[in-house]
């Protein structure tokens, strides 16, 4: 300070004991410091955000990648049928003395139907043809309506637990039961008592939550790549059953096993009715099975895919299994039923796309227990 | 240097008002007339939280934030439009006595409340941090086990980590945040404001700004927010500078590292406090420094009569207040309140189930979830839009979605072969399309056109189905090829017993683009018989109308 301080700028400076703390440059030390960690912090913040520039802008229209589905499909012995027919007689609801027992034993012949199909078409290896020791197994049942399983709109709850106990049977490590409904999921799984049937036999219950849902490749002629589906069940399975009732359906006449995964789309899966026919073809290409089965005990003859009436269900008695969803279509539109078999476009694109084949009578066996 | 200071003022304030006034189809070309938004810092963070990316140009705002961390806060009173008006509205309208200026720019509590305001924002901002921590450990399990990886040993352990980590942000980003601070930002406020406020006003008094007026929507609000802010500067000099502005919140957390700061020489300093006369950001020159709030305005150096301040390169750690004066409860409280409010007003239906119909986008927008994470609301799209149809909505999008740009058909309609709103869009809100993009031409053939919505008749008010009288004004402007509307001739016998030919008009899904130039040509002007709803609009998958346009390659590319 080379000017003279006025008295208050002495006073100041005596106070300071006689040093002006001002007057000391920065030490070597401050400068390292201070200057080499802003200088650090100005690096770290331009490196941090060149990193995750988007240059082309295109960051927020760039799609999830898609998953895709297995293949859960096995090999079967081509010496043994591939679709088989097995009927039987319902238990004679007089011979029980509760609505339970006889529940019990309409579960008991369902399991016993399913074991002599898989037997038939498993040859020596019978059931461990498809389920193996440690599989986790999805079941995909149809329980789109909250309706009471005997109006036939949904897949009848002991089937399912007969398939459930079927696979523990067969040494499976976890058995999923899932479905996206149309109406709401907490109603149907309990109006059908499908979700109880499943739980009872030791199955998850799996309910469709918005995290469940993932976009997953189709790359078919109706979904020409992608389309959000309830993929959460699947992402550790190894084998896939699906079990639907036999249908009469307002728009595409009859809906069987192959229209049963319309239940894994997720929304906007309303649109799809503006080309029916294309998207159920879409299915075949999009999921293959472990085998699946039409229960046709009790058939939904006319007004559905929703039906509510009794009288539009019939006594069909008869439980179809195999591992080719066109077969087992067709076979129970024929003669479950009662419909032209040239009336259900859907069948007709898929075995024109060689996605599926028609039922032969030399593949098929009919069994009766 | 204040001198220096005044004239860097006067180049940006007048910068930015240049590039304000010639966004406007016939002067636009190629100049960059959003760079102040690209420039300012808090658009940078706030949409690198939102969207874990630097869209395009925000880069800018790495410049400013490295200019702060070295300089200190030079950006509020240098470069700031905002900042610079606030300075000028105060020195106009001062009539304090040098005595009552010193008094009214000591530092006070009130200007803590930036920074909470700040807290809250960021903390609507980064919501998905939660989800996104929670499921990092299950992605990376899933990707060290997945048979995409190659490495082995301890090289695949740390590429699992870097796999399971980016998979666990990818996931977790989609409706877990939002993005508000363009509510209070002040390139955007000012824009906004000048845009649907300011300049139309100025053209009722020079008619030299459009062609012809304009009118914004509810805009009376913005403009009056806009006023108050700046005669608050009358009250206390720089009230938005200081106490409400989220970016010089910001920037003072930044000024932290600041190498350059004023510094108070001891035995000079005779206490006198005139260096409160003219400071800017009420830092407390005449103590300590409060680092933060100091907008480096330069006036304290000139105003001190001892020459005991200066502009110093590393000053004395022990004389500085270094951080912001905040209190870790109600910073708590502010974040706390970001947290629990976005979940409230996301989920209040607007955006996914009860979806507003009068929501209909410029072309070119992302998905409504990503839109609300990127739209600052700077209303610059609204700014460029030759036709007056892009106006700032209240809360059609829900509570978020106030002050962004929705179209009101009545009062203009989407050029066909204009796409001018995706290309001043700052953060890529509206992602910029090219005209062949728009149109579905060229390379986009196999896409088809981008659609914004579509078009409906309400026929109990439509000339011809209703009041037997010939019109079709709508097939006549609709301007794609072939037309979106075509008409049944029909012959009916009028009311007097004479023979009528109509033409009746009818909506071909397929085609139309919901540009609404149908609804806007309707003479049936109170309440158009035409008019355009946002179903049918391919930016989103779930709004979709018709299979066939849902399912084409482009269509996949949306945001989840």
């Amino acid at each position: 300070m080379s000017e003279k301080l006025t008295r208050t700028q002495v006073k100041n400076l005596e106070r300071l004991g006689g040093v002006n703390p001002a007057d000391e440059s920065f030490s070597r030390r401050q400068f390292i410091t201070q200057a080499g960690g802003t200088g650090l912090v100005v690096g770290g913040a331009l490196a941090a955000g060149m990193l995750v520039r988007d240059r082309w802008g295109m960051e927020g229209v760039k799609p999830p990648p898609p998953v895709r589905l297995k293949d859960y499909s096995v090999a079967l012995n081509p010496s043994k049928p591939n679709l088989v027919v097995v009927r039987s007689s319902p238990p004679n609801a007089d011979n029980f003395s509760s609505r339970e027992e006889e529940l019990q034993a309409r579960e008991e012949q369902a399991f016993k139907m399913i074991h002599a199909a898989l037997n038939a078409m498993g040859g020596d290896q019978g059931i461990a043809q498809f389920i193996t020791k440690g599989d986790v197994v999805v079941v995909k049942p149809n329980v789109a309506f909250d309706k009471n399983p005997d109006l036939a709109a949904t897949t009848q709850p002991d089937t399912v637990s007969a398939v459930v106990k079927l696979c523990f049977g067969a040494g499976a490590r976890k058995v999923i039961v899932a479905d996206n409904p149309i109406n709401n999921p907490e109603s149907c799984f309990f109006k059908t008592k499908v979700g109880e049937a499943a739980i009872r036999a030791g199955a998850e219950l799996m309910m469709p939550q918005d995290s469940y849902f993932e976009q997953l490749y189709v790359g078919g002629e109706t979904i020409t790549h992608t389309w959000r589906m309830f993929y959460r069940p699947f992402r550790e399975a190894t084998k896939v059953i699906g079990i639907s009732p036999v249908k009469d359906h307002n728009l595409c006449k009859a809906t069987v096993t192959m229209k049963n995964w319309y239940g894994l789309l997720g929304n906007p899966r309303n649109q799809f009715h503006q080309n029916i026919h294309g998207i159920i073809s879409d299915f075949a290409l999009m999921m293959k099975p472990t085998f699946v089965i039409a229960d046709g005990r009790k058939l939904l003859m006319r007004n559905g895919p929703t039906g509510g009436s009794l009288n539009d269900v019939k006594r069909g008695d008869t439980i179809v299994v195999g591992t080719d969803c066109t077969a087992v279509d067709s076979w129970c539109v024929k003669n479950l039923l009662d419909k032209q078999r040239h009336e259900i476009i859907y069948l007709d694109k898929v075995i024109q796309r060689g996605l599926g084949k028609d039922w032969r009578p030399q593949w098929t066996q009919e069994l009766t227990v | 240097m204040v001198k220096i200071r005044r004239a860097y003022e006067a180049l940006f304030l007048g910068l930015f008002l240049f590039f304000l006034l010639i966004t406007d189809l016939r002067y636009l070309k190629g100049w960059p007339v959003s760079i102040f938004l690209e420039a300012t810092p808090l658009v940078a963070v706030s949409t690198a939280l939102t969207t874990h990316t630097l869209y395009r140009n925000l880069v800018w705002g790495l410049v400013i934030i490295a200019i702060t961390m070295m300089l200190g806060r030079v950006w509020c009173n240098w470069m700031c439009p905002f900042g610079i008006l606030h300075h000028i509205f105060g020195v106009i309208g001062n009539r304090r006595n040098t005595k009552q200026m010193i008094e009214v720019n000591r530092y006070r509590k009130i200007y803590a409340l930036k920074y909470y305001i700040l807290a809250a924002m960021l903390a609507m901002a980064s919501l998905w941090i939660v989800p996104a921590t929670l499921s990092t450990p299950g992605k990376i399990h899933e990707a060290y086990q997945s048979k995409e990886l190659t490495q082995t040993g301890a090289s695949r352990v740390f590429a699992a980590i870097g796999t399971g980590v980016g998979n666990a942000l990818e996931e977790s980003k989609a409706g877990n945040s939002t993005l508000q601070i363009g509510l209070l930002d002040p390139i955007a406020l000012t824009v906004r404001s000048m845009t649907t406020s300011v300049l139309p006003t100025a053209q009722k008094a020079t008619e030299s700004i459009y062609t012809e007026p304009r009118e914004y929507w509810q805009a009376w609000i913005v403009g009056l927010i806009f006023i108050g802010l700046l005669v608050a500067n009358w009250w206390i000099p720089r009230f938005f500078c200081r106490a409400l502005c989220p970016l010089g919140a910001l920037l003072g957390v930044f000024s932290r590292f600041s190498l350059w700061r004023i510094d108070r020489d001891p035995v000079r300093c005779t206490d006198c406090d005139l260096c409160l006369k003219s400071c800017e950001g009420a830092s407390d020159p005449h103590t300590d420094l409060r680092k933060s709030e100091c907008f480096v305005c330069l006036n304290c150096i000139e105003d001190c009569p001892h020459d005991a301040l200066s502009y110093r390169f590393l000053p004395r750690k022990a004389s500085e207040v270094t951080y912001p004066a905040v209190g870790r409860r109600q910073l708590m409280m502010a974040g706390l309140f970001g947290v629990l409010f976005f979940p409230m007003a996301r989920l209040s239906g607007g955006v996914k189930k009860n979806f507003n119909r009068a929501v209909i986008r410029p072309p070119g927008s992302v998905a409504e979830d990503e839109f609300l994470r990127r739209c600052i609301k700077c209303d610059q799209c609204i700014r460029v839009c030759p036709t007056n149809v892009l106006q700032p909505s209240m809360f059609e999008g829900g509570v978020e979605g106030l002050w962004t740009p929705i179209m009101i058909s009545k009062m203009g309609w989407c050029e066909l072969n204009c796409t001018l709103c995706s290309q001043v869009c700052p953060t890529g809100a509206i992602r910029e399309i090219s005209i062949a993009e728009k149109l579905g031409v060229g390379p986009f053939e196999t896409h088809g056109p981008i659609k914004t919505g579509t078009a409906f008749y309400n026929r109990g008010r439509c000339l011809p189905w209703a009041m037997d009288t010939d019109c079709v004004v709508c097939e006549e402007v609709c301007p794609v090829s072939p037309k979106a509307i075509f008409t049944r001739n029909v012959e009916l016998t009028d009311r007097w017993g004479g023979k009528l030919e109509l033409k009746r008009p009818f909506i071909d899904p397929d085609r139309c683009i919901g540009c609404g130039i149908c609804e806007h040509e309707c003479p049936v002007k109170d309440d158009p018989a035409v008019y355009v709803t946002a179903i049918g609009e391919t930016r989103d998958k779930s709004r979709s109308l018709l299979l066939s346009l849902v399912e084409d390659d482009a269509q996949d590319l949306i945001s989840v």
